[in-house]
């Protein structure tokens, strides 16, 4: 038996849309806790420090540093500390042949929803930024 | 303490199937066969807990209803129970909470997933990249290697495990299963074989990394009172745990560490009335080779995981046996199935009776860690042995 099934979602992002519209522009927009003040990027709608529930949307620079990379015949992602938000956050490396420790994120390509990092050139590392 | 045995239970074997069965053919088989093996006919059922993680798999909603009727059940309770890679040994847990509880006196627990040979591998792995958060995470195309390849890189920068630990690891799993006749994957392959295996995501290689398999798992519970001779020489669910984490890796204070398994381990042992130092034999999730190491580093199995494995303490002949069924890298996962055969076999084991590679003594206690997602999700029971 042969079954075909062909799906074209569209799907609403709610009270996280100014996210995802920033970053289709390659920007990135975090959420700050109307309570506690801590930033999360990616946003999520309940802050994972006081559970609160308020969101101010404040840009950030777009600049990480790579955390923990690891790379796959196709592509290479990591984890990367953006500056000025709490934790880390999962990212897919633009250029998987490029070596370097900072990138800055850049708008997704295939018009999808993750986060893509371009890496810096490894001479311009500085962790002391980070 | 949960008062529910284990009366019994079989699978099907695990592997890609290519013979023109379906996943309706699997359950019945694995669900007869369960029942030969608790001495019970499909009459005494009176509760069907059904796990599979995805109905794009089976093309089947409510697969449910669906296989209680292929299966000859009418008028009984029925529920499906989904939590991704955790789905089979949740569904153990809501089967047992239904004979606690005094809804249901026999119940069969069925998994079962058609993940292998139904789709092509890209599709599959599409579709398992949802297991994330899609919207993040899965959005950048991300596979489960990688992603469990940058939590295991996490966790060898803060433990200093090594790619030579965790090809020790899929080998061993990997001999293990060469003894059991259900197995997808049993190899003889050695940590050297691992490590020249070709590279799938850093510090991953091919043979690090568990089978897409279809197949599935049964076993059926009950009071000691409700079962064939008092349910004597089985094991009983003494104690269960279930926690989640943070679904995205970076959200995750330690991204290396499965803080959900130190949790689910925490309350099963708690409810079981023992420690962790009574364990005596384990069934882990290992999706990938470093999982094992992280989940026994979670599950307080020993003081330092690491050390305790380059020691020998969980080789078949150790202190704490682990994964002698052969694990998800050796047995085979297919997803629905996974725990419920996970439990299976460390009933087994405990029981004295386990078809493959099994203890030189049962011990008292096993435990059993299933996860959804990477870790997001966890399962732990807790079982002993049969006096």
């Amino acid at each position: 038996m042969k079954r075909r099934l062909c799906l074209d979602y569209t799907l609403p992002t709610g009270r996280l849309r100014p996210h995802f519209e920033a970053l289709a522009q390659g920007r990135a927009l975090a959420a700050r806790c109307a309570d506690c003040a801590r930033v999360a990027f990616p946003p999520a709608l309940t802050c994972a420090a006081c559970g609160g529930s308020g969101i101010d949307w404040v840009p950030l620079a777009g600049s990480a540093k790579v955390l923990h990379r690891t790379d796959t015949p196709g592509a290479a992602f990591a984890l990367a500390a953006f500056d000025g938000a709490a934790g880390a956050a999962l990212v897919r490396l633009a250029d998987a042949a490029a070596a370097g420790r900072r990138g800055q994120l850049v708008p997704p390509k295939d018009n999808d929803a993750g986060l893509w990092l371009a890496l810096e050139e490894a001479e311009d590392d500085d962790d002391s930024t980070g | 303490m949960t008062g529910v045995s284990l009366a019994g239970g079989a699978m099907t074997p695990f592997n890609r199937r290519k013979d023109g069965s379906s996943y309706r053919d699997w359950c019945a088989e694995a669900f007869r066969a369960a029942l030969t093996d608790a001495r019970l006919a499909a009459r005494d059922i009176d509760a069907l807990v059904i796990a599979s993680e995805s109905d794009f798999f089976s093309m089947q909603l409510n697969p449910a209803a669906l296989v209680a009727d292929e299966l000859g059940l009418r008028g009984i309770r029925l529920q499906r129970v989904e939590g991704g890679g955790a789905s089979g040994h949740l569904a153990v847990q809501a089967g047992a909470a239904l004979v606690a509880a005094g809804q249901a006196r026999r119940v069969a627990v069925l998994g079962f997933e058609a993940s292998a040979a139904h789709l092509d591998g890209g599709t599959v792995g599409t579709l398992y990249s949802l297991s994330y958060d899609a919207w993040s995470e899965g959005a950048t195309g991300i596979g489960s290697a990688a992603i469990y390849a940058l939590s295991a890189l996490a966790f060898m920068a803060e433990t200093g495990a090594t790619g030579a630990d965790f090809a020790r690891i899929a080998a061993r799993n990997r001999q293990h299963a060469r003894r059991n006749r259900f197995a997808h994957l049993g190899l003889d392959v050695s940590a050297a074989d691992v490590l020249a295996s070709p590279p799938v995501a850093t510090p991953y290689r091919r043979l690090d990394c568990s089978p897409l398999s279809d197949g599935a798992a049964c076993v059926i519970l009950g009071r000691g009172a409700d079962l064939p001779g008092t349910g004597r020489g089985r094991a009983r669910l003494a104690g269960t745990g279930a926690a989640n984490d943070r679904v995205r890796l970076g959200d995750r204070p330690a991204p290396g560490r499965f803080r959900a398994k130190t949790d689910a381990a925490r309350q099963a042992l708690a409810a079981a009335g023992c420690t962790a130092g009574d364990i005596g034999l384990a069934e882990v999730y290992d999706s990938f080779s470093g999982a094992q190491l992280q989940a026994l580093d979670a599950l307080g199995l020993a003081a330092d995981a690491v050390a305790a494995e380059r020691a020998g303490r969980f080789a078949a002949d150790g202190a704490l046996p682990v994964n002698l069924s052969g694990g998800l890298l050796g047995q085979g996962a297919p997803v629905g199935a996974t725990g419920v055969a996970q439990v299976l076999a460390a009933a087994q084991q405990l029981e004295g009776r386990y078809h493959g590679v099994a203890p030189a003594a049962p011990p008292r206690f096993a435990l059993v860690d299933t996860h959804g997602g990477i870790a997001t999700l966890c399962a732990v029971s807790v079982l002993e042995a049969p006096r």
